[in-house]
């Protein structure tokens, strides 16, 4: 089900790319211009996904998605990982890596909250004073100056 | 070394109007400030031209005021990413400061769509500047013509001498500018920047490349390279034989060079931004930075440099500009 | 100045306690960024560039070339341990080096990786050293059409990854081309498939996609069956490779070197094609290719020597030419440029302190590499045993820290995080994906070059015939077009 979705999404994304790039140009006074290679590159994918709804033997065999508590863990860490990308800009890059490494340790796999707050102090402040200070580099900071 | 008085009186009109300050008078320096390093955007990556001149400036920043200061190469989009982040998201508190190219003008006009205008970005001091060079072979048929032969040449044989272009900025605009001036007609090869033309000048595989002093002075010093034109007001104190554009074309419009300059974002409080300009203005004034600079083979403007108010000068260049892209219809 | 004299001038220069300090400080900084994913060689050179202005020329020189070969070797350690590359070329490394980890053979796995970089190093610097002049007159000369020749023959390479599915093969590759479509067009200077986002201008970044679609996506994976403890499959099983390990990757490693060697030469080469192509030709040339992603030594051996030989090979038109042939060698170029030195045709004659400095300091970098590397391999082999639950949060840290430090910018983490669901999703559904990154790293020059051959020819697309170098890549690649089919037809129904 989700393979027969995605080839639809090959063929979708080949020809919306492919019409794009007809409108931006496709052939210059002295060859291919802006649109050409994008033109091929979405036809090929378009037709491929054609290929793919049409021949049994390419498809995958069973593959095995992930139910129940797995399916949580999984979606927990993309969640983390979003809300990490998100909270940097507005908290700076040590509070949200600090949170979203305390939510991850708790919720994704249940570990102690003494490890867990342990664990995120350390690692936090290592990648701080390894890329901020040996190597120099300006992590985002929050509203608090760090 | 026998100095030219043009090369004497550009180098007192650097020192005369700094000579009085060095270092930064104690009353400038703001309450609190700074707490934490202060951050200098570069937008074009580590290595290049722009990001050298932006770490020499930083080191003496740091000798004048011995503040802390870390060089951040934003890059991205040939200088777009970086540009939209000092004029929009940047927060307006001192510890943000662009080292920017007045490339950034052609950014905000042709491409910013309207989100930010260059006078988002207020600058603070005028660093050096450097004009755009063509530069030819030294062996085959092109091998020791001057720029009007070429042009002839040119003219009389259209599409046949290939020219190293960078589409959309200063390269293409004085190509195009010198085709109408002479009617010479070259073959535009298109690179992603000046130094790779060099190469591919060098390599034999163009006729002409468009490029800085510092990109091919090591091709040049061991002749690979010649020098044609420089597209400056003043012929270039370390190549005096090569004329400029305007004198070859007999005009005053084919002045192009990459003008860099110190900015802050607009809101800065000004206390914080004189002392951000007093800081820019000292290390300008420490002759051992001049040196360096000179030996990028970059020159000085002697308008900016006497300027009392840098913002309105360069705001006039960067209108100038703007005149520039509505004649040839880049702009509405 | 004879190359033995030069070598003999430059160990002089070297040899001294701090100029020999600050090539192991780089050798170590290289090894660690190596490691850590997602921050690669340019970040840690840009970031370290203010550190050597109060370093002699010869020491800040050392120190950041051992930064970019150091994190060749050490790119291979997480590649093996974890599956996550530690940069985009040690993509390859995961194929077959991780799946060795997990039949408990890490230890042969890592030392391979770093016995075959140490070896591939130092042939490729004995090629700089008696070459390099001559090297670099040829390297000039590849223009936009050889440029063009090479990525086609970069692309038919690719082909031969292709596991599984070939219709999903040239899916992935074609969507690896709709990717770099978006942002600058480089040859009219426009914007495409941009749609007005200042950070979609920029285009994707590289590294973004790397370590989502092998980072992220590991982590995906690996966190659904959380019950299971640690990485390893089996036990570990000794920690140093056989000798039948070593009969099987010493021509990969000979072939790696050539073929980094060149491919670090030429502009738009580098490690990260260098590797690819190694695989490829790897898995091309074995008598049983359908070892390869399972575990065969030699899809270690080979891309981690020809990463390091590229290394060698991309310093010769730097310091012969002044010229550089990626980013890192152009940030090179800076460092010198900032200590008042002009890298050009005459460096080597004018400074030769210099140049045969920075070429001794190459040789001890490389040893102080192979030390430094090889006892580790007990460390690192011991990371295996730490829960997975503990791990992988930092390593999902180390991520986010290493891609942001590419750009500074917020947008490439949502790339990460993008591209992490949909490795997760695609390898399920088997597809490869590292046909899409090379393809990603190749189709930008190989339309930029067809394009800029196009317009400098006077007779159209007959220049790729008439240039003698551009006429044989494309013609083989299209013999090894034609091979491929063939070896298809006969086991129709079989894998490749």
């Amino acid at each position: 089900m989700v393979e027969r979705a995605l080839n639809v999404f090959w063929i979708l994304l080949g020809v919306g790319a492919a019409a794009h790039a007809w409108t931006i140009g496709l052939t210059g006074p002295s060859g291919p211009e802006s649109g050409l290679f994008p033109l091929l590159a979405g036809l090929i994918v378009a037709g491929a996904g054609v290929a793919l709804l049409l021949l049994p033997s390419h498809r995958a065999s069973a593959p095995a998605w992930p139910r129940g508590t797995a399916l949580g863990r999984v979606l927990g860490v993309v969640v983390g990982l979003a809300l990490m990308a998100f909270a940097i800009p507005h908290l700076g890059f040590a509070a949200a890596a600090a949170i979203t490494m305390i939510v991850l340790l708790r919720t994704v796999e249940r570990s102690s909250w003494i490890g867990s707050i342990a664990l995120t102090i350390g690692a936090v402040a290592g990648v701080m004073w390894f890329f901020g200070h040996v190597l120099g580099m300006s992590l985002p900071r929050g509203p608090w100056g760090w | 070394m026998k100095r030219s008085v043009f090369a004497l009186a550009l180098a007192a009109a650097v020192a005369a109007p700094v000579a009085a300050q060095t270092g930064i008078p104690k009353a400038v320096k703001p309450k609190d400030f700074p707490t934490q390093p202060i951050e200098y955007v570069v937008v074009y990556p580590a290595g290049g031209g722009m990001d050298v001149t932006a770490r020499l400036l930083a080191k003496y920043v740091e000798k004048s005021t011995g503040d802390k200061i870390l060089v951040n190469n934003r890059t991205g989009g040939a200088g777009m990413v970086g540009h939209t982040y000092l004029a929009t998201q940047a927060k307006p508190d001192g510890y943000t400061v662009g080292v920017l190219a007045n490339l950034v003008w052609g950014d905000a006009m042709l491409r910013g769509q309207g989100k930010w205008e260059y006078t988002d970005l207020e600058p603070i001091g005028y660093l050096n500047s450097d004009a755009l060079t063509w530069v030819g072979p030294t062996d085959g048929p092109l091998k020791g013509k001057s720029l009007k032969e070429i042009l002839q040449i040119a003219k009389d044989k259209p599409g046949t001498i290939r020219v190293a272009t960078v589409p959309g900025s200063m390269w293409e605009y004085l190509l195009e500018q010198v085709e109408a001036a002479s009617g010479a007609k070259f073959l535009r090869v298109p690179f992603q920047g000046g130094g790779a033309g060099i190469n591919a000048l060098v390599g034999g595989n163009v006729d002409i490349a468009q490029g800085f002093f510092a990109e091919f002075r090591g091709h040049l010093d061991a002749g690979k390279v010649a020098p044609l034109a420089v597209a400056s007001n003043d012929r270039m104190p370390y190549l005096k034989d090569m004329p400029t554009f305007n004198e070859a074309l007999g005009g005053k419009d084919y002045i192009w060079a990459v003008v860099r300059f110190v900015v802050v974002p607009k809101g800065t409080p000004a206390d914080r931004k004189a002392y951000l300009a007093a800081g820019v203005r000292a290390a300008m004034s420490d002759p051992e930075l001049v040196a360096e600079y000179r030996k990028a083979g970059v020159y000085f403007d002697p308008v900016l440099v006497n300027s009392t108010s840098i913002a309105n000068d360069l705001n006039r260049y960067a209108e100038r500009e703007r005149v520039f892209y509505q004649q040839t219809g880049r702009l509405k | 100045m004879g190359a033995l004299e030069g070598l003999a001038t430059g160990f002089g220069v070297i040899l001294t306690p701090a100029n020999l300090y600050y090539c192991f400080i780089g050798s170590l900084i290289g090894t660690l960024v190596g490691v850590l994913p997602g921050i690669g060689p340019l970040a840690a050179l840009a970031l370290l560039l203010p550190v050597t202005f109060t370093l002699t020329p010869v020491a800040g020189l050392a120190m950041l070339a051992a930064i970019f070969y150091g994190a060749m070797y050490g790119g291979s350690t997480t590649s093996i341990l974890v599956n996550i590359p530690g940069e985009a070329a040690s993509v390859v490394t995961t194929l077959d080096g991780h799946q060795l980890a997990r039949q408990g053979r890490a230890g042969a796995a890592l030392g391979i990786a770093a016995l075959g970089s140490f070896m591939a190093g130092t042939a490729s610097l004995v090629l700089l050293t008696f070459f390099a002049p001559a090297l670099a007159a040829i390297a000039i000369r590849f223009g936009p059409p050889e440029n063009f020749g090479l990525m086609v023959l970069g692309l038919v390479c690719t082909l031969y990854m292709i596991t599984g599915s070939a219709v999903k093969g040239v899916l992935t590759i074609a969507l690896g081309f709709l990717a770099t479509a978006i942002g600058i067009d480089v040859v009219n200077g426009r914007d495409r498939f941009t749609f007005g986002s200042v950070n979609l201008i920029a285009g994707i970044e590289l590294l973004a996609v790397v370590i989502g679609l092998f980072g992220v996506a590991e982590i995906l994976a690996n966190v659904e069956h959380l019950a299971r403890n640690t990485l390893l499959a089996e036990r570990i099983r000794g920690l140093w490779p056989t000798a039948a390990d070593w009969r099987a990757s010493w021509r990969p490693i000979l072939r790696g070197s050539g073929l980094g060697f060149l491919l670090g030469l030429v502009p738009g080469g580098g490690p990260v094609t260098a590797a690819f192509m190694s695989y490829a030709v790897e898995r091309r040339i074995a008598r049983d290719p359908a070892r390869f992603g399972k575990g065969a030594i030699e899809g270690v051996a080979g891309p981690e020597s020809a990463n390091n030989a590229a290394v060698a090979g991309s310093m010769i038109p730097l310091l012969s030419l002044g010229i550089p042939s990626n980013a890192v060698t152009a940030l090179l170029l800076g460092a010198l440029v900032i200590q008042g030195i002009q890298p050009g045709p005459l460096f080597m004659t004018q400074r030769p302190d210099l140049f045969w400095g920075v070429v001794a300091s190459m040789y001890v970098g490389n040893v102080f590499l192979l030390v430094l590397n090889l006892p580790l391999v007990g460390l690192w082999v011991q990371l295996l045993r730490v829960p997975y639950r503990v791990l992988f949060p930092i390593v999902l840290l180390l991520a986010v820290v290493g891609t942001y430090s590419a750009n500074k910018n917020v947008f490439d983490l949502w790339v990460m995080l993008g591209f992490g669901v949909a490795g997760y999703v695609l390898r399920k559904l088997e597809y490869d994906l590292a046909p899409f990154v090379i393809a990603f790293v190749l189709a930008p020059l190989l339309e930029q070059s067809l394009r800029q051959s196009l317009v400098m020819s006077p007779d159209g697309a007959m220049i790729l015939v008439q240039r003698p170098v551009t006429a044989a890549l494309l013609a083989a690649s299209a013999v090894l077009v034609v091979l491929m089919l063939r070896r298809k037809r006969p086991s129709k129904g079989g894998s490749t």
